[in-house]
């Protein structure tokens, strides 16, 4: 039996060029093709606990929108000093390709003599994949957030120190932090500025509603320094001025009686055509008193002729 | 004098269309009974079942009947607010097309709610409606516009055939029953046409017209509000009054385009429905297909625009499942009378009928587009996933209950033009009285001289 797909060679030609095309062809993971990334950073949380966070990522080399988390990866987080490994604790990347580990604020870190923390992470490689080392040096910075209101006027302020192994306090100068509000979807930056002898202050704007309980939470951040990384310190105080409705909206169109201005429109317009039928067949009755009035006189008929 | 004459010739020339009944007439009447009498039958089913015979289920709880009802109350509206119109600007070419106009009127205000009862479930409880009316309704208020609106056009349309009682009245070698000449006698109300009545009756038929097309606007609005003051999807808009107001008369001067062929074909009324008719309806129906183009874009776009999630749920169920009638109602209904009725060659009085024929259908599926689609896809997902209960389909009871609609009122009309004159007569009368008025007026004024 002769094929009838020979009597339609545009439909043959495009499915051929479908069929060669290079994109339809599935593609297979080559490794060679990409290079790794390995960011480690750390973050010192609201709590006082250090958040270690490793985003493991392969980027292929020619297309930069082709990037692949590597997941299920095995990182291991170490506090170092002089070449000496401290194991603090392992974790798996997630699908995202970022491992986290949360040290608590009781934890105990060895600090080289300029009281710097040393933190390594490391990712041991596969048959697959080489290993991945990163490394961070922070000291640990004290910051602390308080919002006080006097005569009516509201102030945060934040003090920034660090302690020493004998305990005692060191303010610390010419770090930048950033203040925000949180609001509904994202933060609001509210200020930015400078700390100075362990000290920054800045009044606080005026008229926010926070939430329905009039609640504001708000969050100073030190983002990336070179000496103390990230630090996050946050506070909810009640000084929000969130505007209750005086009063709760009523649907009038369910109660019972419909609104008055219903009543007076639909009785007016109602009237106003009503009074006008009337007044029609008024009329009709005065013509027809007319015409019998006239009765009497002799009719005029139409005759067809 | 000379008027009296005219008199005589216009019943003479009328007459045959009162005195005879001929073959055709007769068939066409019966074939209406026969489909009327289904209807009753589907009724008669409808009445003891219930509306389980129908489409209609807890979704789609509205059919082809409130179709049916919003096609011919607003063909009522549109019918009073053109007869208003020619009445209150003293058209010329009135008298030609006013009774046409004046019968469609009455006539769908009677019909059109007839569908309202058929779509009630229970009809025995009708009557809580006027026991216990809500005002904050708009069902309400259309109710009590409909009513306020059918008595004001049965008075309107008395007025305008008070003349022409008398006229019949005063003939009596017409060749007509006893009881029709007593009805006429009854009906003309002693109108002896003297300057005084004239003058009156002009007067209270000019208030009624300035009336019924305050009355028509109040009334479509009200119709809209049924639909657009919910919060359905693609009812709640702010367009929908204005646009049922324009749908109405687009449909109203359609169907007054059909009525002035079939009348002027049957009747062989050429001397009187003439080509400048047609034409000036043309124009007008140009007009009306433009504003309501625009304004059907001008809805549909705002939905896709706005991006709500249930105005682009109806969307998809607009250009999926009701493509083919979205595309004959949004595009063929508007743009083939645009193109016949724009190009000057095409407008030859059949060309002129047939886009009138096209609007009318077109326009009957844009309501059905409004109301069926909408109930498919409401906000909270259909629970009961019969196909019947997701998908409206009308049943052979509504088909046959909606062609038994327009089988009665095509008898009505029948039926009406058989016992009044189609063309006004007195309408006729008074354009010659007033030129030989005027004629005496310009002689008086040159004798002056």
């Amino acid at each position: 039996m002769k094929s009838n797909l020979y009597n339609h060679p545009f439909f043959i030609s495009i499915i051929v060029a479908l069929l060669v095309n290079i994109n339809g062809i599935a593609q297979q993971s080559d490794l060679s093709n990409y290079r790794t990334r390995f960011d480690f950073k750390t973050v010192k949380q609201v709590d006082n606990s250090r958040l270690l966070e490793v985003t493991f990522m392969a980027l292929n080399k020619t297309d930069r929108k082709d990037q692949l988390p590597v997941y299920e990866a095995e990182i291991q987080f170490f506090n170092i000093l002089n070449d000496e490994e401290m194991l603090l604790g392992t974790s798996k990347t997630s699908n995202e390709g970022i491992a986290q580990l949360i040290l608590p604020e009781n934890q105990k870190y060895r600090t080289d003599g300029e009281g710097y923390i040393n933190l390594r992470a490391r990712f041991n490689g596969t048959a697959a994949l080489s290993e991945e080392e990163g490394d961070l040096m922070v000291k640990d910075l004290h910051l602390d957030l308080n919002l006080t209101e006097i005569d009516s006027v509201k102030t945060v302020t934040l003090t920034a120190f660090t302690v020493d192994s004998l305990g005692v306090k060191t303010p610390v100068s010419d770090v930048d932090i950033i203040t925000y509000v949180k609001a509904m979807l994202s933060k609001m930056n509210i200020d930015e500025g400078t700390i100075s002898d362990g000290e920054y202050s800045f009044t606080m704007p005026q008229n926010f509603a926070g939430n329905p309980q009039g609640n504001l939470t708000i969050t100073s951040i030190i983002d990336d320094n070179d000496e103390f990384g990230n630090i996050i310190q946050e506070k909810t105080v009640h000084w929000g001025t969130f505007n209750k409705p005086l009063k709760q909206d009523k649907n009038m169109l369910w109660t019972k009686a419909a609104p008055i201005w219903m009543y007076v429109v639909l009785t007016i317009l109602l009237l106003g055509v009503w009074i006008n039928y009337i007044y029609t067949i008024a009329n009709l009755f005065i013509i027809k008193k007319e015409g019998d009035n006239l009765s009497s006189e002799p009719k005029k008929n139409y005759t067809v002729k | 004098m000379q008027l009296d004459n005219r008199k005589r010739e216009l019943v003479k020339e009328f007459s045959p269309m009162l005195e005879k009944t001929s073959l055709l007439t007769k068939i066409w009447i019966v074939t209406l009974i026969s489909i009327i009498s289904v209807g009753i039958y589907a009724f008669v089913i409808q009445f003891k079942e219930g509306h389980i015979v129908t489409g209609m289920r807890d979704n789609v709880v509205w059919g082809l009947y409130i179709i049916n009802f919003i096609f011919f109350v607003c063909l009522s509206y549109s019918g009073a607010f053109i007869s208003g119109i020619l009445h209150f600007f003293r058209t010329p070419w009135k008298n030609s097309v006013t009774r046409i106009v004046e019968i469609i009127t009455v006539l769908s205000i009677i019909v059109g709610p007839i569908f309202i009862l058929l779509c009630i479930g229970r009809l025995d409880r009708l009557y809580f409606l006027f026991l216990y009316p809500r005002i904050q309704s708009p069902i309400t208020w259309d109710i009590i516009a409909i009513i306020t609106d059918l008595v004001g056009c049965f008075i309107y349309l008395y007025l305008t055939f008070i003349p022409d009682f008398a006229i019949l009245r005063d003939s009596p070698d017409l060749k007509l029953p006893s009881w029709r000449k007593k009805l006429y006698k009854y009906l003309a109300i002693n109108f002896q046409d003297t300057p005084d009545q004239r003058k009156r009756l002009h007067n209270t038929t000019s208030i009624m017209s300035k009336m019924v097309i305050a009355m028509a606007i109040v009334a479509y609005t009200v119709l809209a509000w049924i639909f657009s003051l919910t919060l359905q999807p693609g009812w709640n808009s702010t367009i929908f009054a204005p646009d049922f107001i324009v749908a109405g008369l687009y449909s109203g001067v359609s169907v007054i385009i059909i009525a002035m062929y079939l009348i002027r074909k049957y009747f062989k009324l050429e001397k009187y429905i003439v080509k400048s008719h047609f034409i000036m309806a043309a124009m007008v129906l140009l007009v009306l297909s433009l504003l309501l183009g625009y304004f059907t874009f001008s809805d549909y776009f705002a939905k896709w625009f706005s991006h709500k999630i249930a105005d682009i749920d109806l969307l998809h169920t607009l250009f999926g499942h009701y493509f083919w009638m979205f595309i004959l109602a949004n595009y063929v209904g508007f743009i083939i009378p645009l193109v016949i009725l724009s190009i000057k060659k095409l407008r030859t009085i059949k060309l002129i009928t047939f886009a009138a024929l096209i609007a009318v259908l077109g326009l009957w599926l844009n309501r059905y587009l409004i109301v069926i689609p909408t109930l498919e896809t409401p906000y909270l997902p259909i629970q009961d996933t019969r196909p019947e209960f997701i998908q409206y389909t009308a049943t052979w009871v509504e088909w046959s209950l909606s062609f038994a609609g327009i089988a009665a009122f095509l008898l009505f009309f029948t039926l009406l033009i058989k016992f009044i004159p189609i063309i006004s007569m007195s309408g006729i009368i008074d354009d010659e009285r007033r030129k030989l008025k005027t004629k005496e007026d310009a002689n008086k004024s040159i004798s002056y001289k």
